[in-house]
Order: C-alpha cells, then sequence, then structure tokens
C-alpha cells in the first residue's frame, strides 16, 4: 500500500526584482509598471510512490530542490501543480525543536513541542519518563531551557520527536545529533521505526546513512527526478552527476 | 479543529507567559498603563464632560472595550510573523497560531473585566443585573477581533509596513470612539455614519449593560452580531487563500 503517492508535482519559486516588502513599495510598484519577479521552477513534474512500512532517501547536489520537496510532503508548501497524497499521522522533522520555549522549562518543552508533533497530554504523560531517559537528560527536567547547551537541547528535541510516534517520519538531515554515541543510539532508534512498520523519508548528504537505511531512493537535479530504484542504483547515478560535472 | 485542542490550549499558555513574564505580578503591571490613561483623561476631561451621568466609569469600560479590540489586533499582527518556525518547519492549521494570540487576549480582558467590576460596584453603589449579558457580548466581540486579527495576520506577511499604518489607524479610531467624550455630542447628521462603527456599536451594548442596567436595543445587537459574523468569515476566506505562500514570504 502506498501512504506517499507524489503526482507530477511542480513548484515555482518568485524571485523578486527588487525587494518589495511593504505596501507602500507595492503601490509604487503598480504605478511604474515594472515585471516584480522572476519565476524560478525549485521542482518540475516529480512523481514517486512511498510503501508503507518503507524507508526512502532523497539525494541530490546543493539547490537540486530536496528540501523544497520535503516541504511539500510536511505540507508548509504548496505545489503549483500536480498532487500530493498521504495516509496517515505525518511528523516533520525538518528542523528540532520548533516552537521551543527559551524562558520555559524542559517539561513544559516538551508538552508544548509534543503537541506541535500532534501528540495530546496523556500521550505525553504515559512516555515523559522514556523521553528523559533516553534524552539523558533526567537531572534537568526543571531547568530552564536558556540554560541548556546546544547539544542537549538536540536531545530533548530528538528524544521528544521519536516519542510521537507518527505513521510517517519525514527527516531532514537531523541525524547528525550529539556525540557519536548518542548518534549511534538515534540509528538504532530508527532501526527500530523500520521494524515496527512505520514509513521514513529521509533526505541527507551522508551516502552512508542513506545507503545503511533506505530501501529505495530518488536522486533530484536541477527540480527533476532524475533517478529512481533501490538506493545502490540511484547512489551509483548520483556519483556519475558528480563525476560529470567536475 | 478539535484534534488541536492541546496545541491551542498549550500556544495561548506560552502566549500569556511570555506577556507575564511568567510572574502572578505580570498582570497586575499591565494594568499600569491603562489606570494612567484613565487618570489622566478623567482628571483633564471632566472639567468638559464632568456633569454626564457616571463619567468615570464611563471612561473606564469605554477604555477597556477599545482595548480589546487594539491590544487583539496589533499582537494578532505579528501572530504568523512573530513564530517563523512554527510555519515554515512544521505543519499546523496556522490560523491556529492566530487563534491562539486571540484567547490570550481574551483571557486577558476578562481579568480587566473582572478588575472592573467591583469599580462599577462601588461607583453605582449596585451591579445592573444586566451585566448577565457580558458574556455573550465578550464572546459576540471575541469573534469580531478574531476576524480582524486574521485579516491583519494575513496581510502583514505580504506588506510589512501595515504595523505602521495600522497604529496609525488604531490612534484615529480611538478619537473616532465615545471614550473621553459622551455619544450626545455627536452632531445628528454625523450620527448615522458614526455608528457604523463596530467598536463604538459594541462600546454603546456594553455601557448599557454595565452601567445603565438596560438591555440595549435589538438594532445594536444584530448589528454587532451581523459584523462579528461577517469578519469571521471574511477573514477565515482571505487567511486560507493568502496562507498558502506564508512560508515562502516569511
Amino acid at each position: 500500500m502506498s501512504v506517499i503517492i507524489v503526482d507530477n508535482v511542480s513548484k515555482r519559486f518568485r524571485i523578486p526584482k527588487e525587494k518589495r516588502s511593504t505596501l507602500f513599495q507595492n503601490l509604487v510598484g503598480v504605478v511604474k509598471r515594472q515585471l516584480e519577479y522572476e519565476e524560478f521552477w525549485a521542482l518540475q513534474d516529480v512523481s514517486f510512490q512511498v510503501e508503507k512500512g518503507e524507508t526512502f532517501g532523497i539525494i541530490g547536489r546543493n539547490g537540486s530542490g530536496k528540501t523544497t520537496l520535503l516541504k511539500i510532503l510536511a505540507k508548509v508548501l504548496y505545489p503549483d501543480r500536480g498532487a500530493v497524497t498521504i495516509n496517515g499521522r505525518v511528523a516533520s522533522f525538518l528542523e528540532l525543536g520548533v516552537g521551543f520555549q527559551p524562558e520555559l522549562t524542559a517539561r513544559e518543552n516538551v508538552y508544548i513541542y509534543a503537541s506541535i508533533l500532534g501528540m495530546g497530554k496523556k500521550q505525553v504523560d504515559k512516555v515523559h519518563d522514556d523521553i528523559f531517559e533516553f534524552a539523558e537528560l533526567k537531572k534537568f527536567q526543571d531547568m530552564k531551557l536558556k540554560n541548556y547547551s546546544s547539544g542537549m537541547y538536540l536531545r530533548l528535541a530528538f528524544s521528544t520527536a521519536i516519542h510521537a510516534h507518527p505513521d510517517i517520519m519525514l527527516v531532514d538531515e537531523v541525524l547528525a545529533v550529539g556525540d557519536e554515541a548518542f548518534q549511534k543510539k538515534c540509528l538504532a532508534k530508527i532501526e527500530e521505526f523500520r521494524r515496527q512498520g512505520r514509513t521514513i523519508v529521509l533526505v541527507s548528504h551522508n551516502l552512508g546513512t542513506v545507503k545503511q537505511l533506505c530501501q529505495r531512493s530518488l536522486l533530484l537535479d536541477n527540480g527533476r527526478a532524475v533517478s529512481l530504484g533501490t538506493t545502490d542504483k540511484v547512489v551509483t547515478d548520483y556519483l556519475k552527476l558528480l563525476q560529470g560535472t567536475t | 479543529m478539535w484534534q488541536y485542542r492541546e496545541l491551542i490550549k498549550n500556544l495561548t499558555t506560552v502566549e500569556l507567559k511570555n506577556r507575564y513574564q511568567n510572574t502572578s505580578l505580570g498582570f497586575l503591571w499591565s494594568l499600569l498603563s491603562p489606570l494612567l490613561l484613565i487618570g489622566v483623561l478623567y482628571f483633564v476631561f471632566r472639567h468638559i464632560f464632568g456633569n454626564e451621568p457616571n463619567y468615570l466609569t464611563n471612561i473606564i469600560v469605554g477604555l477597556l472595550v477599545f482595548r480589546f479590540f487594539s491590544v487583539g489586533t496589533a499582537s494578532s499582527l505579528y501572530s504568523i510573523t512573530g513564530k517563523p518556525s512554527l510555519v515554515t518547519k512544521v505543519y499546523i492549521p496556522r490560523h491556529i497560531l492566530v487563534l491562539s494570540t486571540a484567547l490570550a487576549n481574551l483571557i486577558s480582558s476578562l481579568l480587566e473585566f473582572l478588575v472592573l467590576l467591583p469599580i462599577v460596584f462601588l461607583a453605582l453603589g449596585h451591579l445592573p443585573f444586566t451585566v448577565a449579558f457580558y458574556p455573550l457580548l465578550h464572546f459576540i466581540y471575541f469573534w469580531f477581533v478574531f476576524g480582524a486579527g486574521l485579516i491583519l495576520a494575513a496581510c502583514y506577511v505580504y506588506f510589512r509596513d501595515l504595523n505602521q499604518i495600522w497604529e496609525v489607524l488604531l490612534n484615529v479610531l480611538f478619537f473616532c470612539c465615545p471614550i473621553i467624550y459622551p455619544l450626545s455630542i455627536v452632531p445628528d447628521y454625523l450620527m448615522r455614519y458614526y455608528m457604523l462603527n463596530p467598536v463604538t456599536r459594541f462600546m454603546v451594548i456594553y455601557r448599557d449593560v454595565m452601567v445603565a442596567g438596560q438591555i440595549s436595543s435589538v438594532t445594536n445587537f444584530a448589528f454587532v452580531i451581523a459584523v462579528a459574523i461577517a469578519a469571521y468569515f471574511v477573514g477565515s476566506f482571505i487567511f486560507n487563500r493568502m496562507q498558502r505562500r506564508f512560508a515562502e514570504e516569511i
């Protein structure tokens, strides 16, 4: 069963010729009758499907449209053409710790972040101890978040995020969290997710991680889907592409 | 909407905690500015309008009604741009951001009116029974402010000078409402236009209900209910149209 169906999706960005962000500038623009912006297609006719329980990788060079695609899957951006169908509860990790409030304690922040990820209070009550256990922050539950180090901050965010138990996870390069040991723990957790039959879409520059985790992948280049299939094949295509340009 | 109740509750709480610096005295500090304004207005203008019945009480009620609109809309204006990561990094229905700001304002405003009640009691010697209409009235007013907030928050994403324009308009509005002066000094030929201002209309009803002890007119109620429903639907419509490109513009 496909849980994500991306059908001919295109995304256009407008690059303003001059920065025009006030009402006044817009009024002046109307009077002058200039062309307001250039168009830039960040994605063009991208189609693919992700099956339930699959770990799917998206790779490509900088500026190839990976993050744009992930944002469209996360419903943060709307496609200009085409359609995206998603069956299941999505949690997107485009950034960890979205909505964290420095002035509040870690415990309060866990509840806020969890509710952003779609959890109810009772659900959080249940996994509350596990979250701090996994993040190795049991002693610092009532500390204000502004006194956390950036490592602690990310560990708390990651730990909260993985305890939200979504059906589909959209992950953007967030595996680089904490020290070696914690990273191993994170990879193990993602492996566990896979075994539980959850779907993961992963965007990464780290080909090693992609090879290790993903069965199938998609290669984007200049907003077009260049290669789609088993990760080994797609990674080979990607390396060819890189060689071709240098 | 129901599945997001937890999130709405949390965001509203965060808004209030940040506003009052996480202290219980924080709310009292926020009363300082309106109290000072009321004091100044009363001592300056009582020489002109002091003979009006219940002049001081009417100033206070008028100012609190005005504040709900002015503070409510001015803070809703920033409710999208002030939380960029909740727009660009994660999907939540974006009107929740405006709603939680509006709800935080509703709670502040309810607290302000709670402080007002003993003052009305002291000034009149009794509380009019029509105060019972207050919750309904505030509920209607809330939808009006929320609707206006939706429009402002969405437009501010695209037009970043709207906050300054709005500040000026709020200043104009302050003098277009019968806060300092009584309604009776508005000349007859202007009256029909003057009463088109929804905030004035709300103010008249609040004063009828809370000070004069009368139920106000059906026309007034019908007017504000119609305006509140219209503001909410127009606001939602505009907001939904504009929110598609929020993540690109923010």
